[in-house]
């Protein structure tokens, strides 16, 4: 964004309104909630493996316990999302990152800002796609069946991992390489010390 | 003299690439929040599925918070932390320790609630949820001033400590 057009804005010394970006605390829950779903799904299809081992551990399961929780997180995490990506672009349009920094993946902050917000698109798209299609098993498709998701389900739910985890290494570059409303990096750009401002 | 054994550190001052702790502590802010939140959504509609749910959360974070915990001591021990930093470094490693020991507690409590009756929860369940709740709150809030205040890990600030410039 226009670096003029964001100094008409009462902004602190990361560039932001407020003191913590709110952003990266939501990925928390969007992360965690949908890896944890398909996880739990994946340990509900293989119950009757793991079956010896709760009874040893006298730990009560079932099968549909464990699909319970694959839904519900798949569905929270669909709801927050939306949060997640809306935070991600209010704060990606006030960022003001170095410009002569190039990632360890050798991209600049333009790119990397770029391709982390078309990327949250898609994984919010995603993910709400998958809790269609989950929804669709649990309530319709599969609703009397013991084995609750199709194995393309699970499939395509860790290749979602797997972007997952390169768009999120694109957001660390952002906060860790760039310094995009990071208070500290932002002093120490300005030539000031945040040792002395930051007590 | 042992310093040549030890990993290369990078322009983060880390042996591998980025920071892993924060992306560890995913499964326990997100678990313990979400099963609160099953928890309360669960007691009103009396939604006994739910409890189901908020368990096994609980049941993933007791796991994820010890690993969080080798990654945090870890990543803490690498950081440079500067003098201003010291403080709030120390208050988020006291009560990650606490935390590891009050989630394992409650996970327990739990257990026996669930093995007794698994359709109900008692309100004083509800009211540790509470506590719990806030204080993985102000926990990620003195985790997010190490990184995003403070610059913990970040590349100018390592530079800037190396530098002697911080």
């Amino acid at each position: 964004m226009n670096s003029e057009l964001i100094n008409q804005l009462d902004l602190g010394a990361n560039g932001l309104p407020y003191s913590i970006p709110i952003h990266p605390n939501l990925v928390h829950l969007t992360l965690g909630l949908f890896i944890i779903s398909i996880a739990f799904d994946i340990v509900g299809v293989f119950f009757t493996l793991e079956k010896p081992i709760f009874k040893f551990l006298a730990i009560k399961a079932t099968r549909s316990g464990f699909f319970d929780v694959g839904w519900y997180n798949m569905l929270a995490s669909s709801v927050i999302t939306f949060f997640t990506v809306a935070a991600g672009f209010y704060e990606i349009m006030l960022a003001q990152p170095q410009a002569d920094v190039k990632s360890a993946w050798g991209l600049g902050a333009m790119e990397t800002m770029l391709w982390h917000g078309v990327g949250g698109v898609v994984l919010l798209t995603l993910i709400v796609g998958m809790t269609v299609w989950r929804g669709y098993q649990r309530f319709a498709w599969r609703k009397d069946r013991a084995l609750q998701v199709q194995w393309s389900y699970l499939f395509i739910g860790l290749f979602i991992m797997f972007i997952m985890y390169v768009h999120g290494t694109l957001g660390a570059h952002m906060a860790g390489e760039f310094g995009i409303h990071n208070t500290a990096d932002n002093l120490l750009r300005l030539g000031q010390d945040p040792n002395a401002l930051l007590k | 003299m042992f310093e040549n054994l030890l990993p290369a550190l990078n322009e983060h001052n880390l042996p591998y690439p980025d920071t892993m702790h924060p992306i560890i502590v995913h499964f326990v802010i997100a678990m313990v929040l979400f099963a609160f939140f099953c928890d309360v959504i669960g007691y009103f509609t009396k939604n006994s599925r739910l409890f189901e749910v908020s368990w096994w959360n609980m049941f993933f974070a007791t796991i994820s918070i010890f690993i969080a915990i080798i990654f945090g001591q870890i990543e803490a021990g690498l950081a440079l932390a500067y003098d201003a930093v010291e403080p709030v470094l120390n208050l988020h490693t006291l009560i990650g320790w606490s935390l590891s020991g009050i989630i394992a507690a409650i996970t327990g409590w739990r257990y026996v609630i669930r093995l007794r009756d698994s359709q109900s929860i008692p309100v004083s369940y509800l009211g540790v949820g509470v506590f719990l709740t806030i204080l993985v709150c102000f926990q990620v809030y003195l985790g997010d001033k190490l990184v995003w205040v403070y610059g913990l890990h970040t590349s100018p600030v390592v530079e800037a400590v190396k530098e002697g410039v911080l």
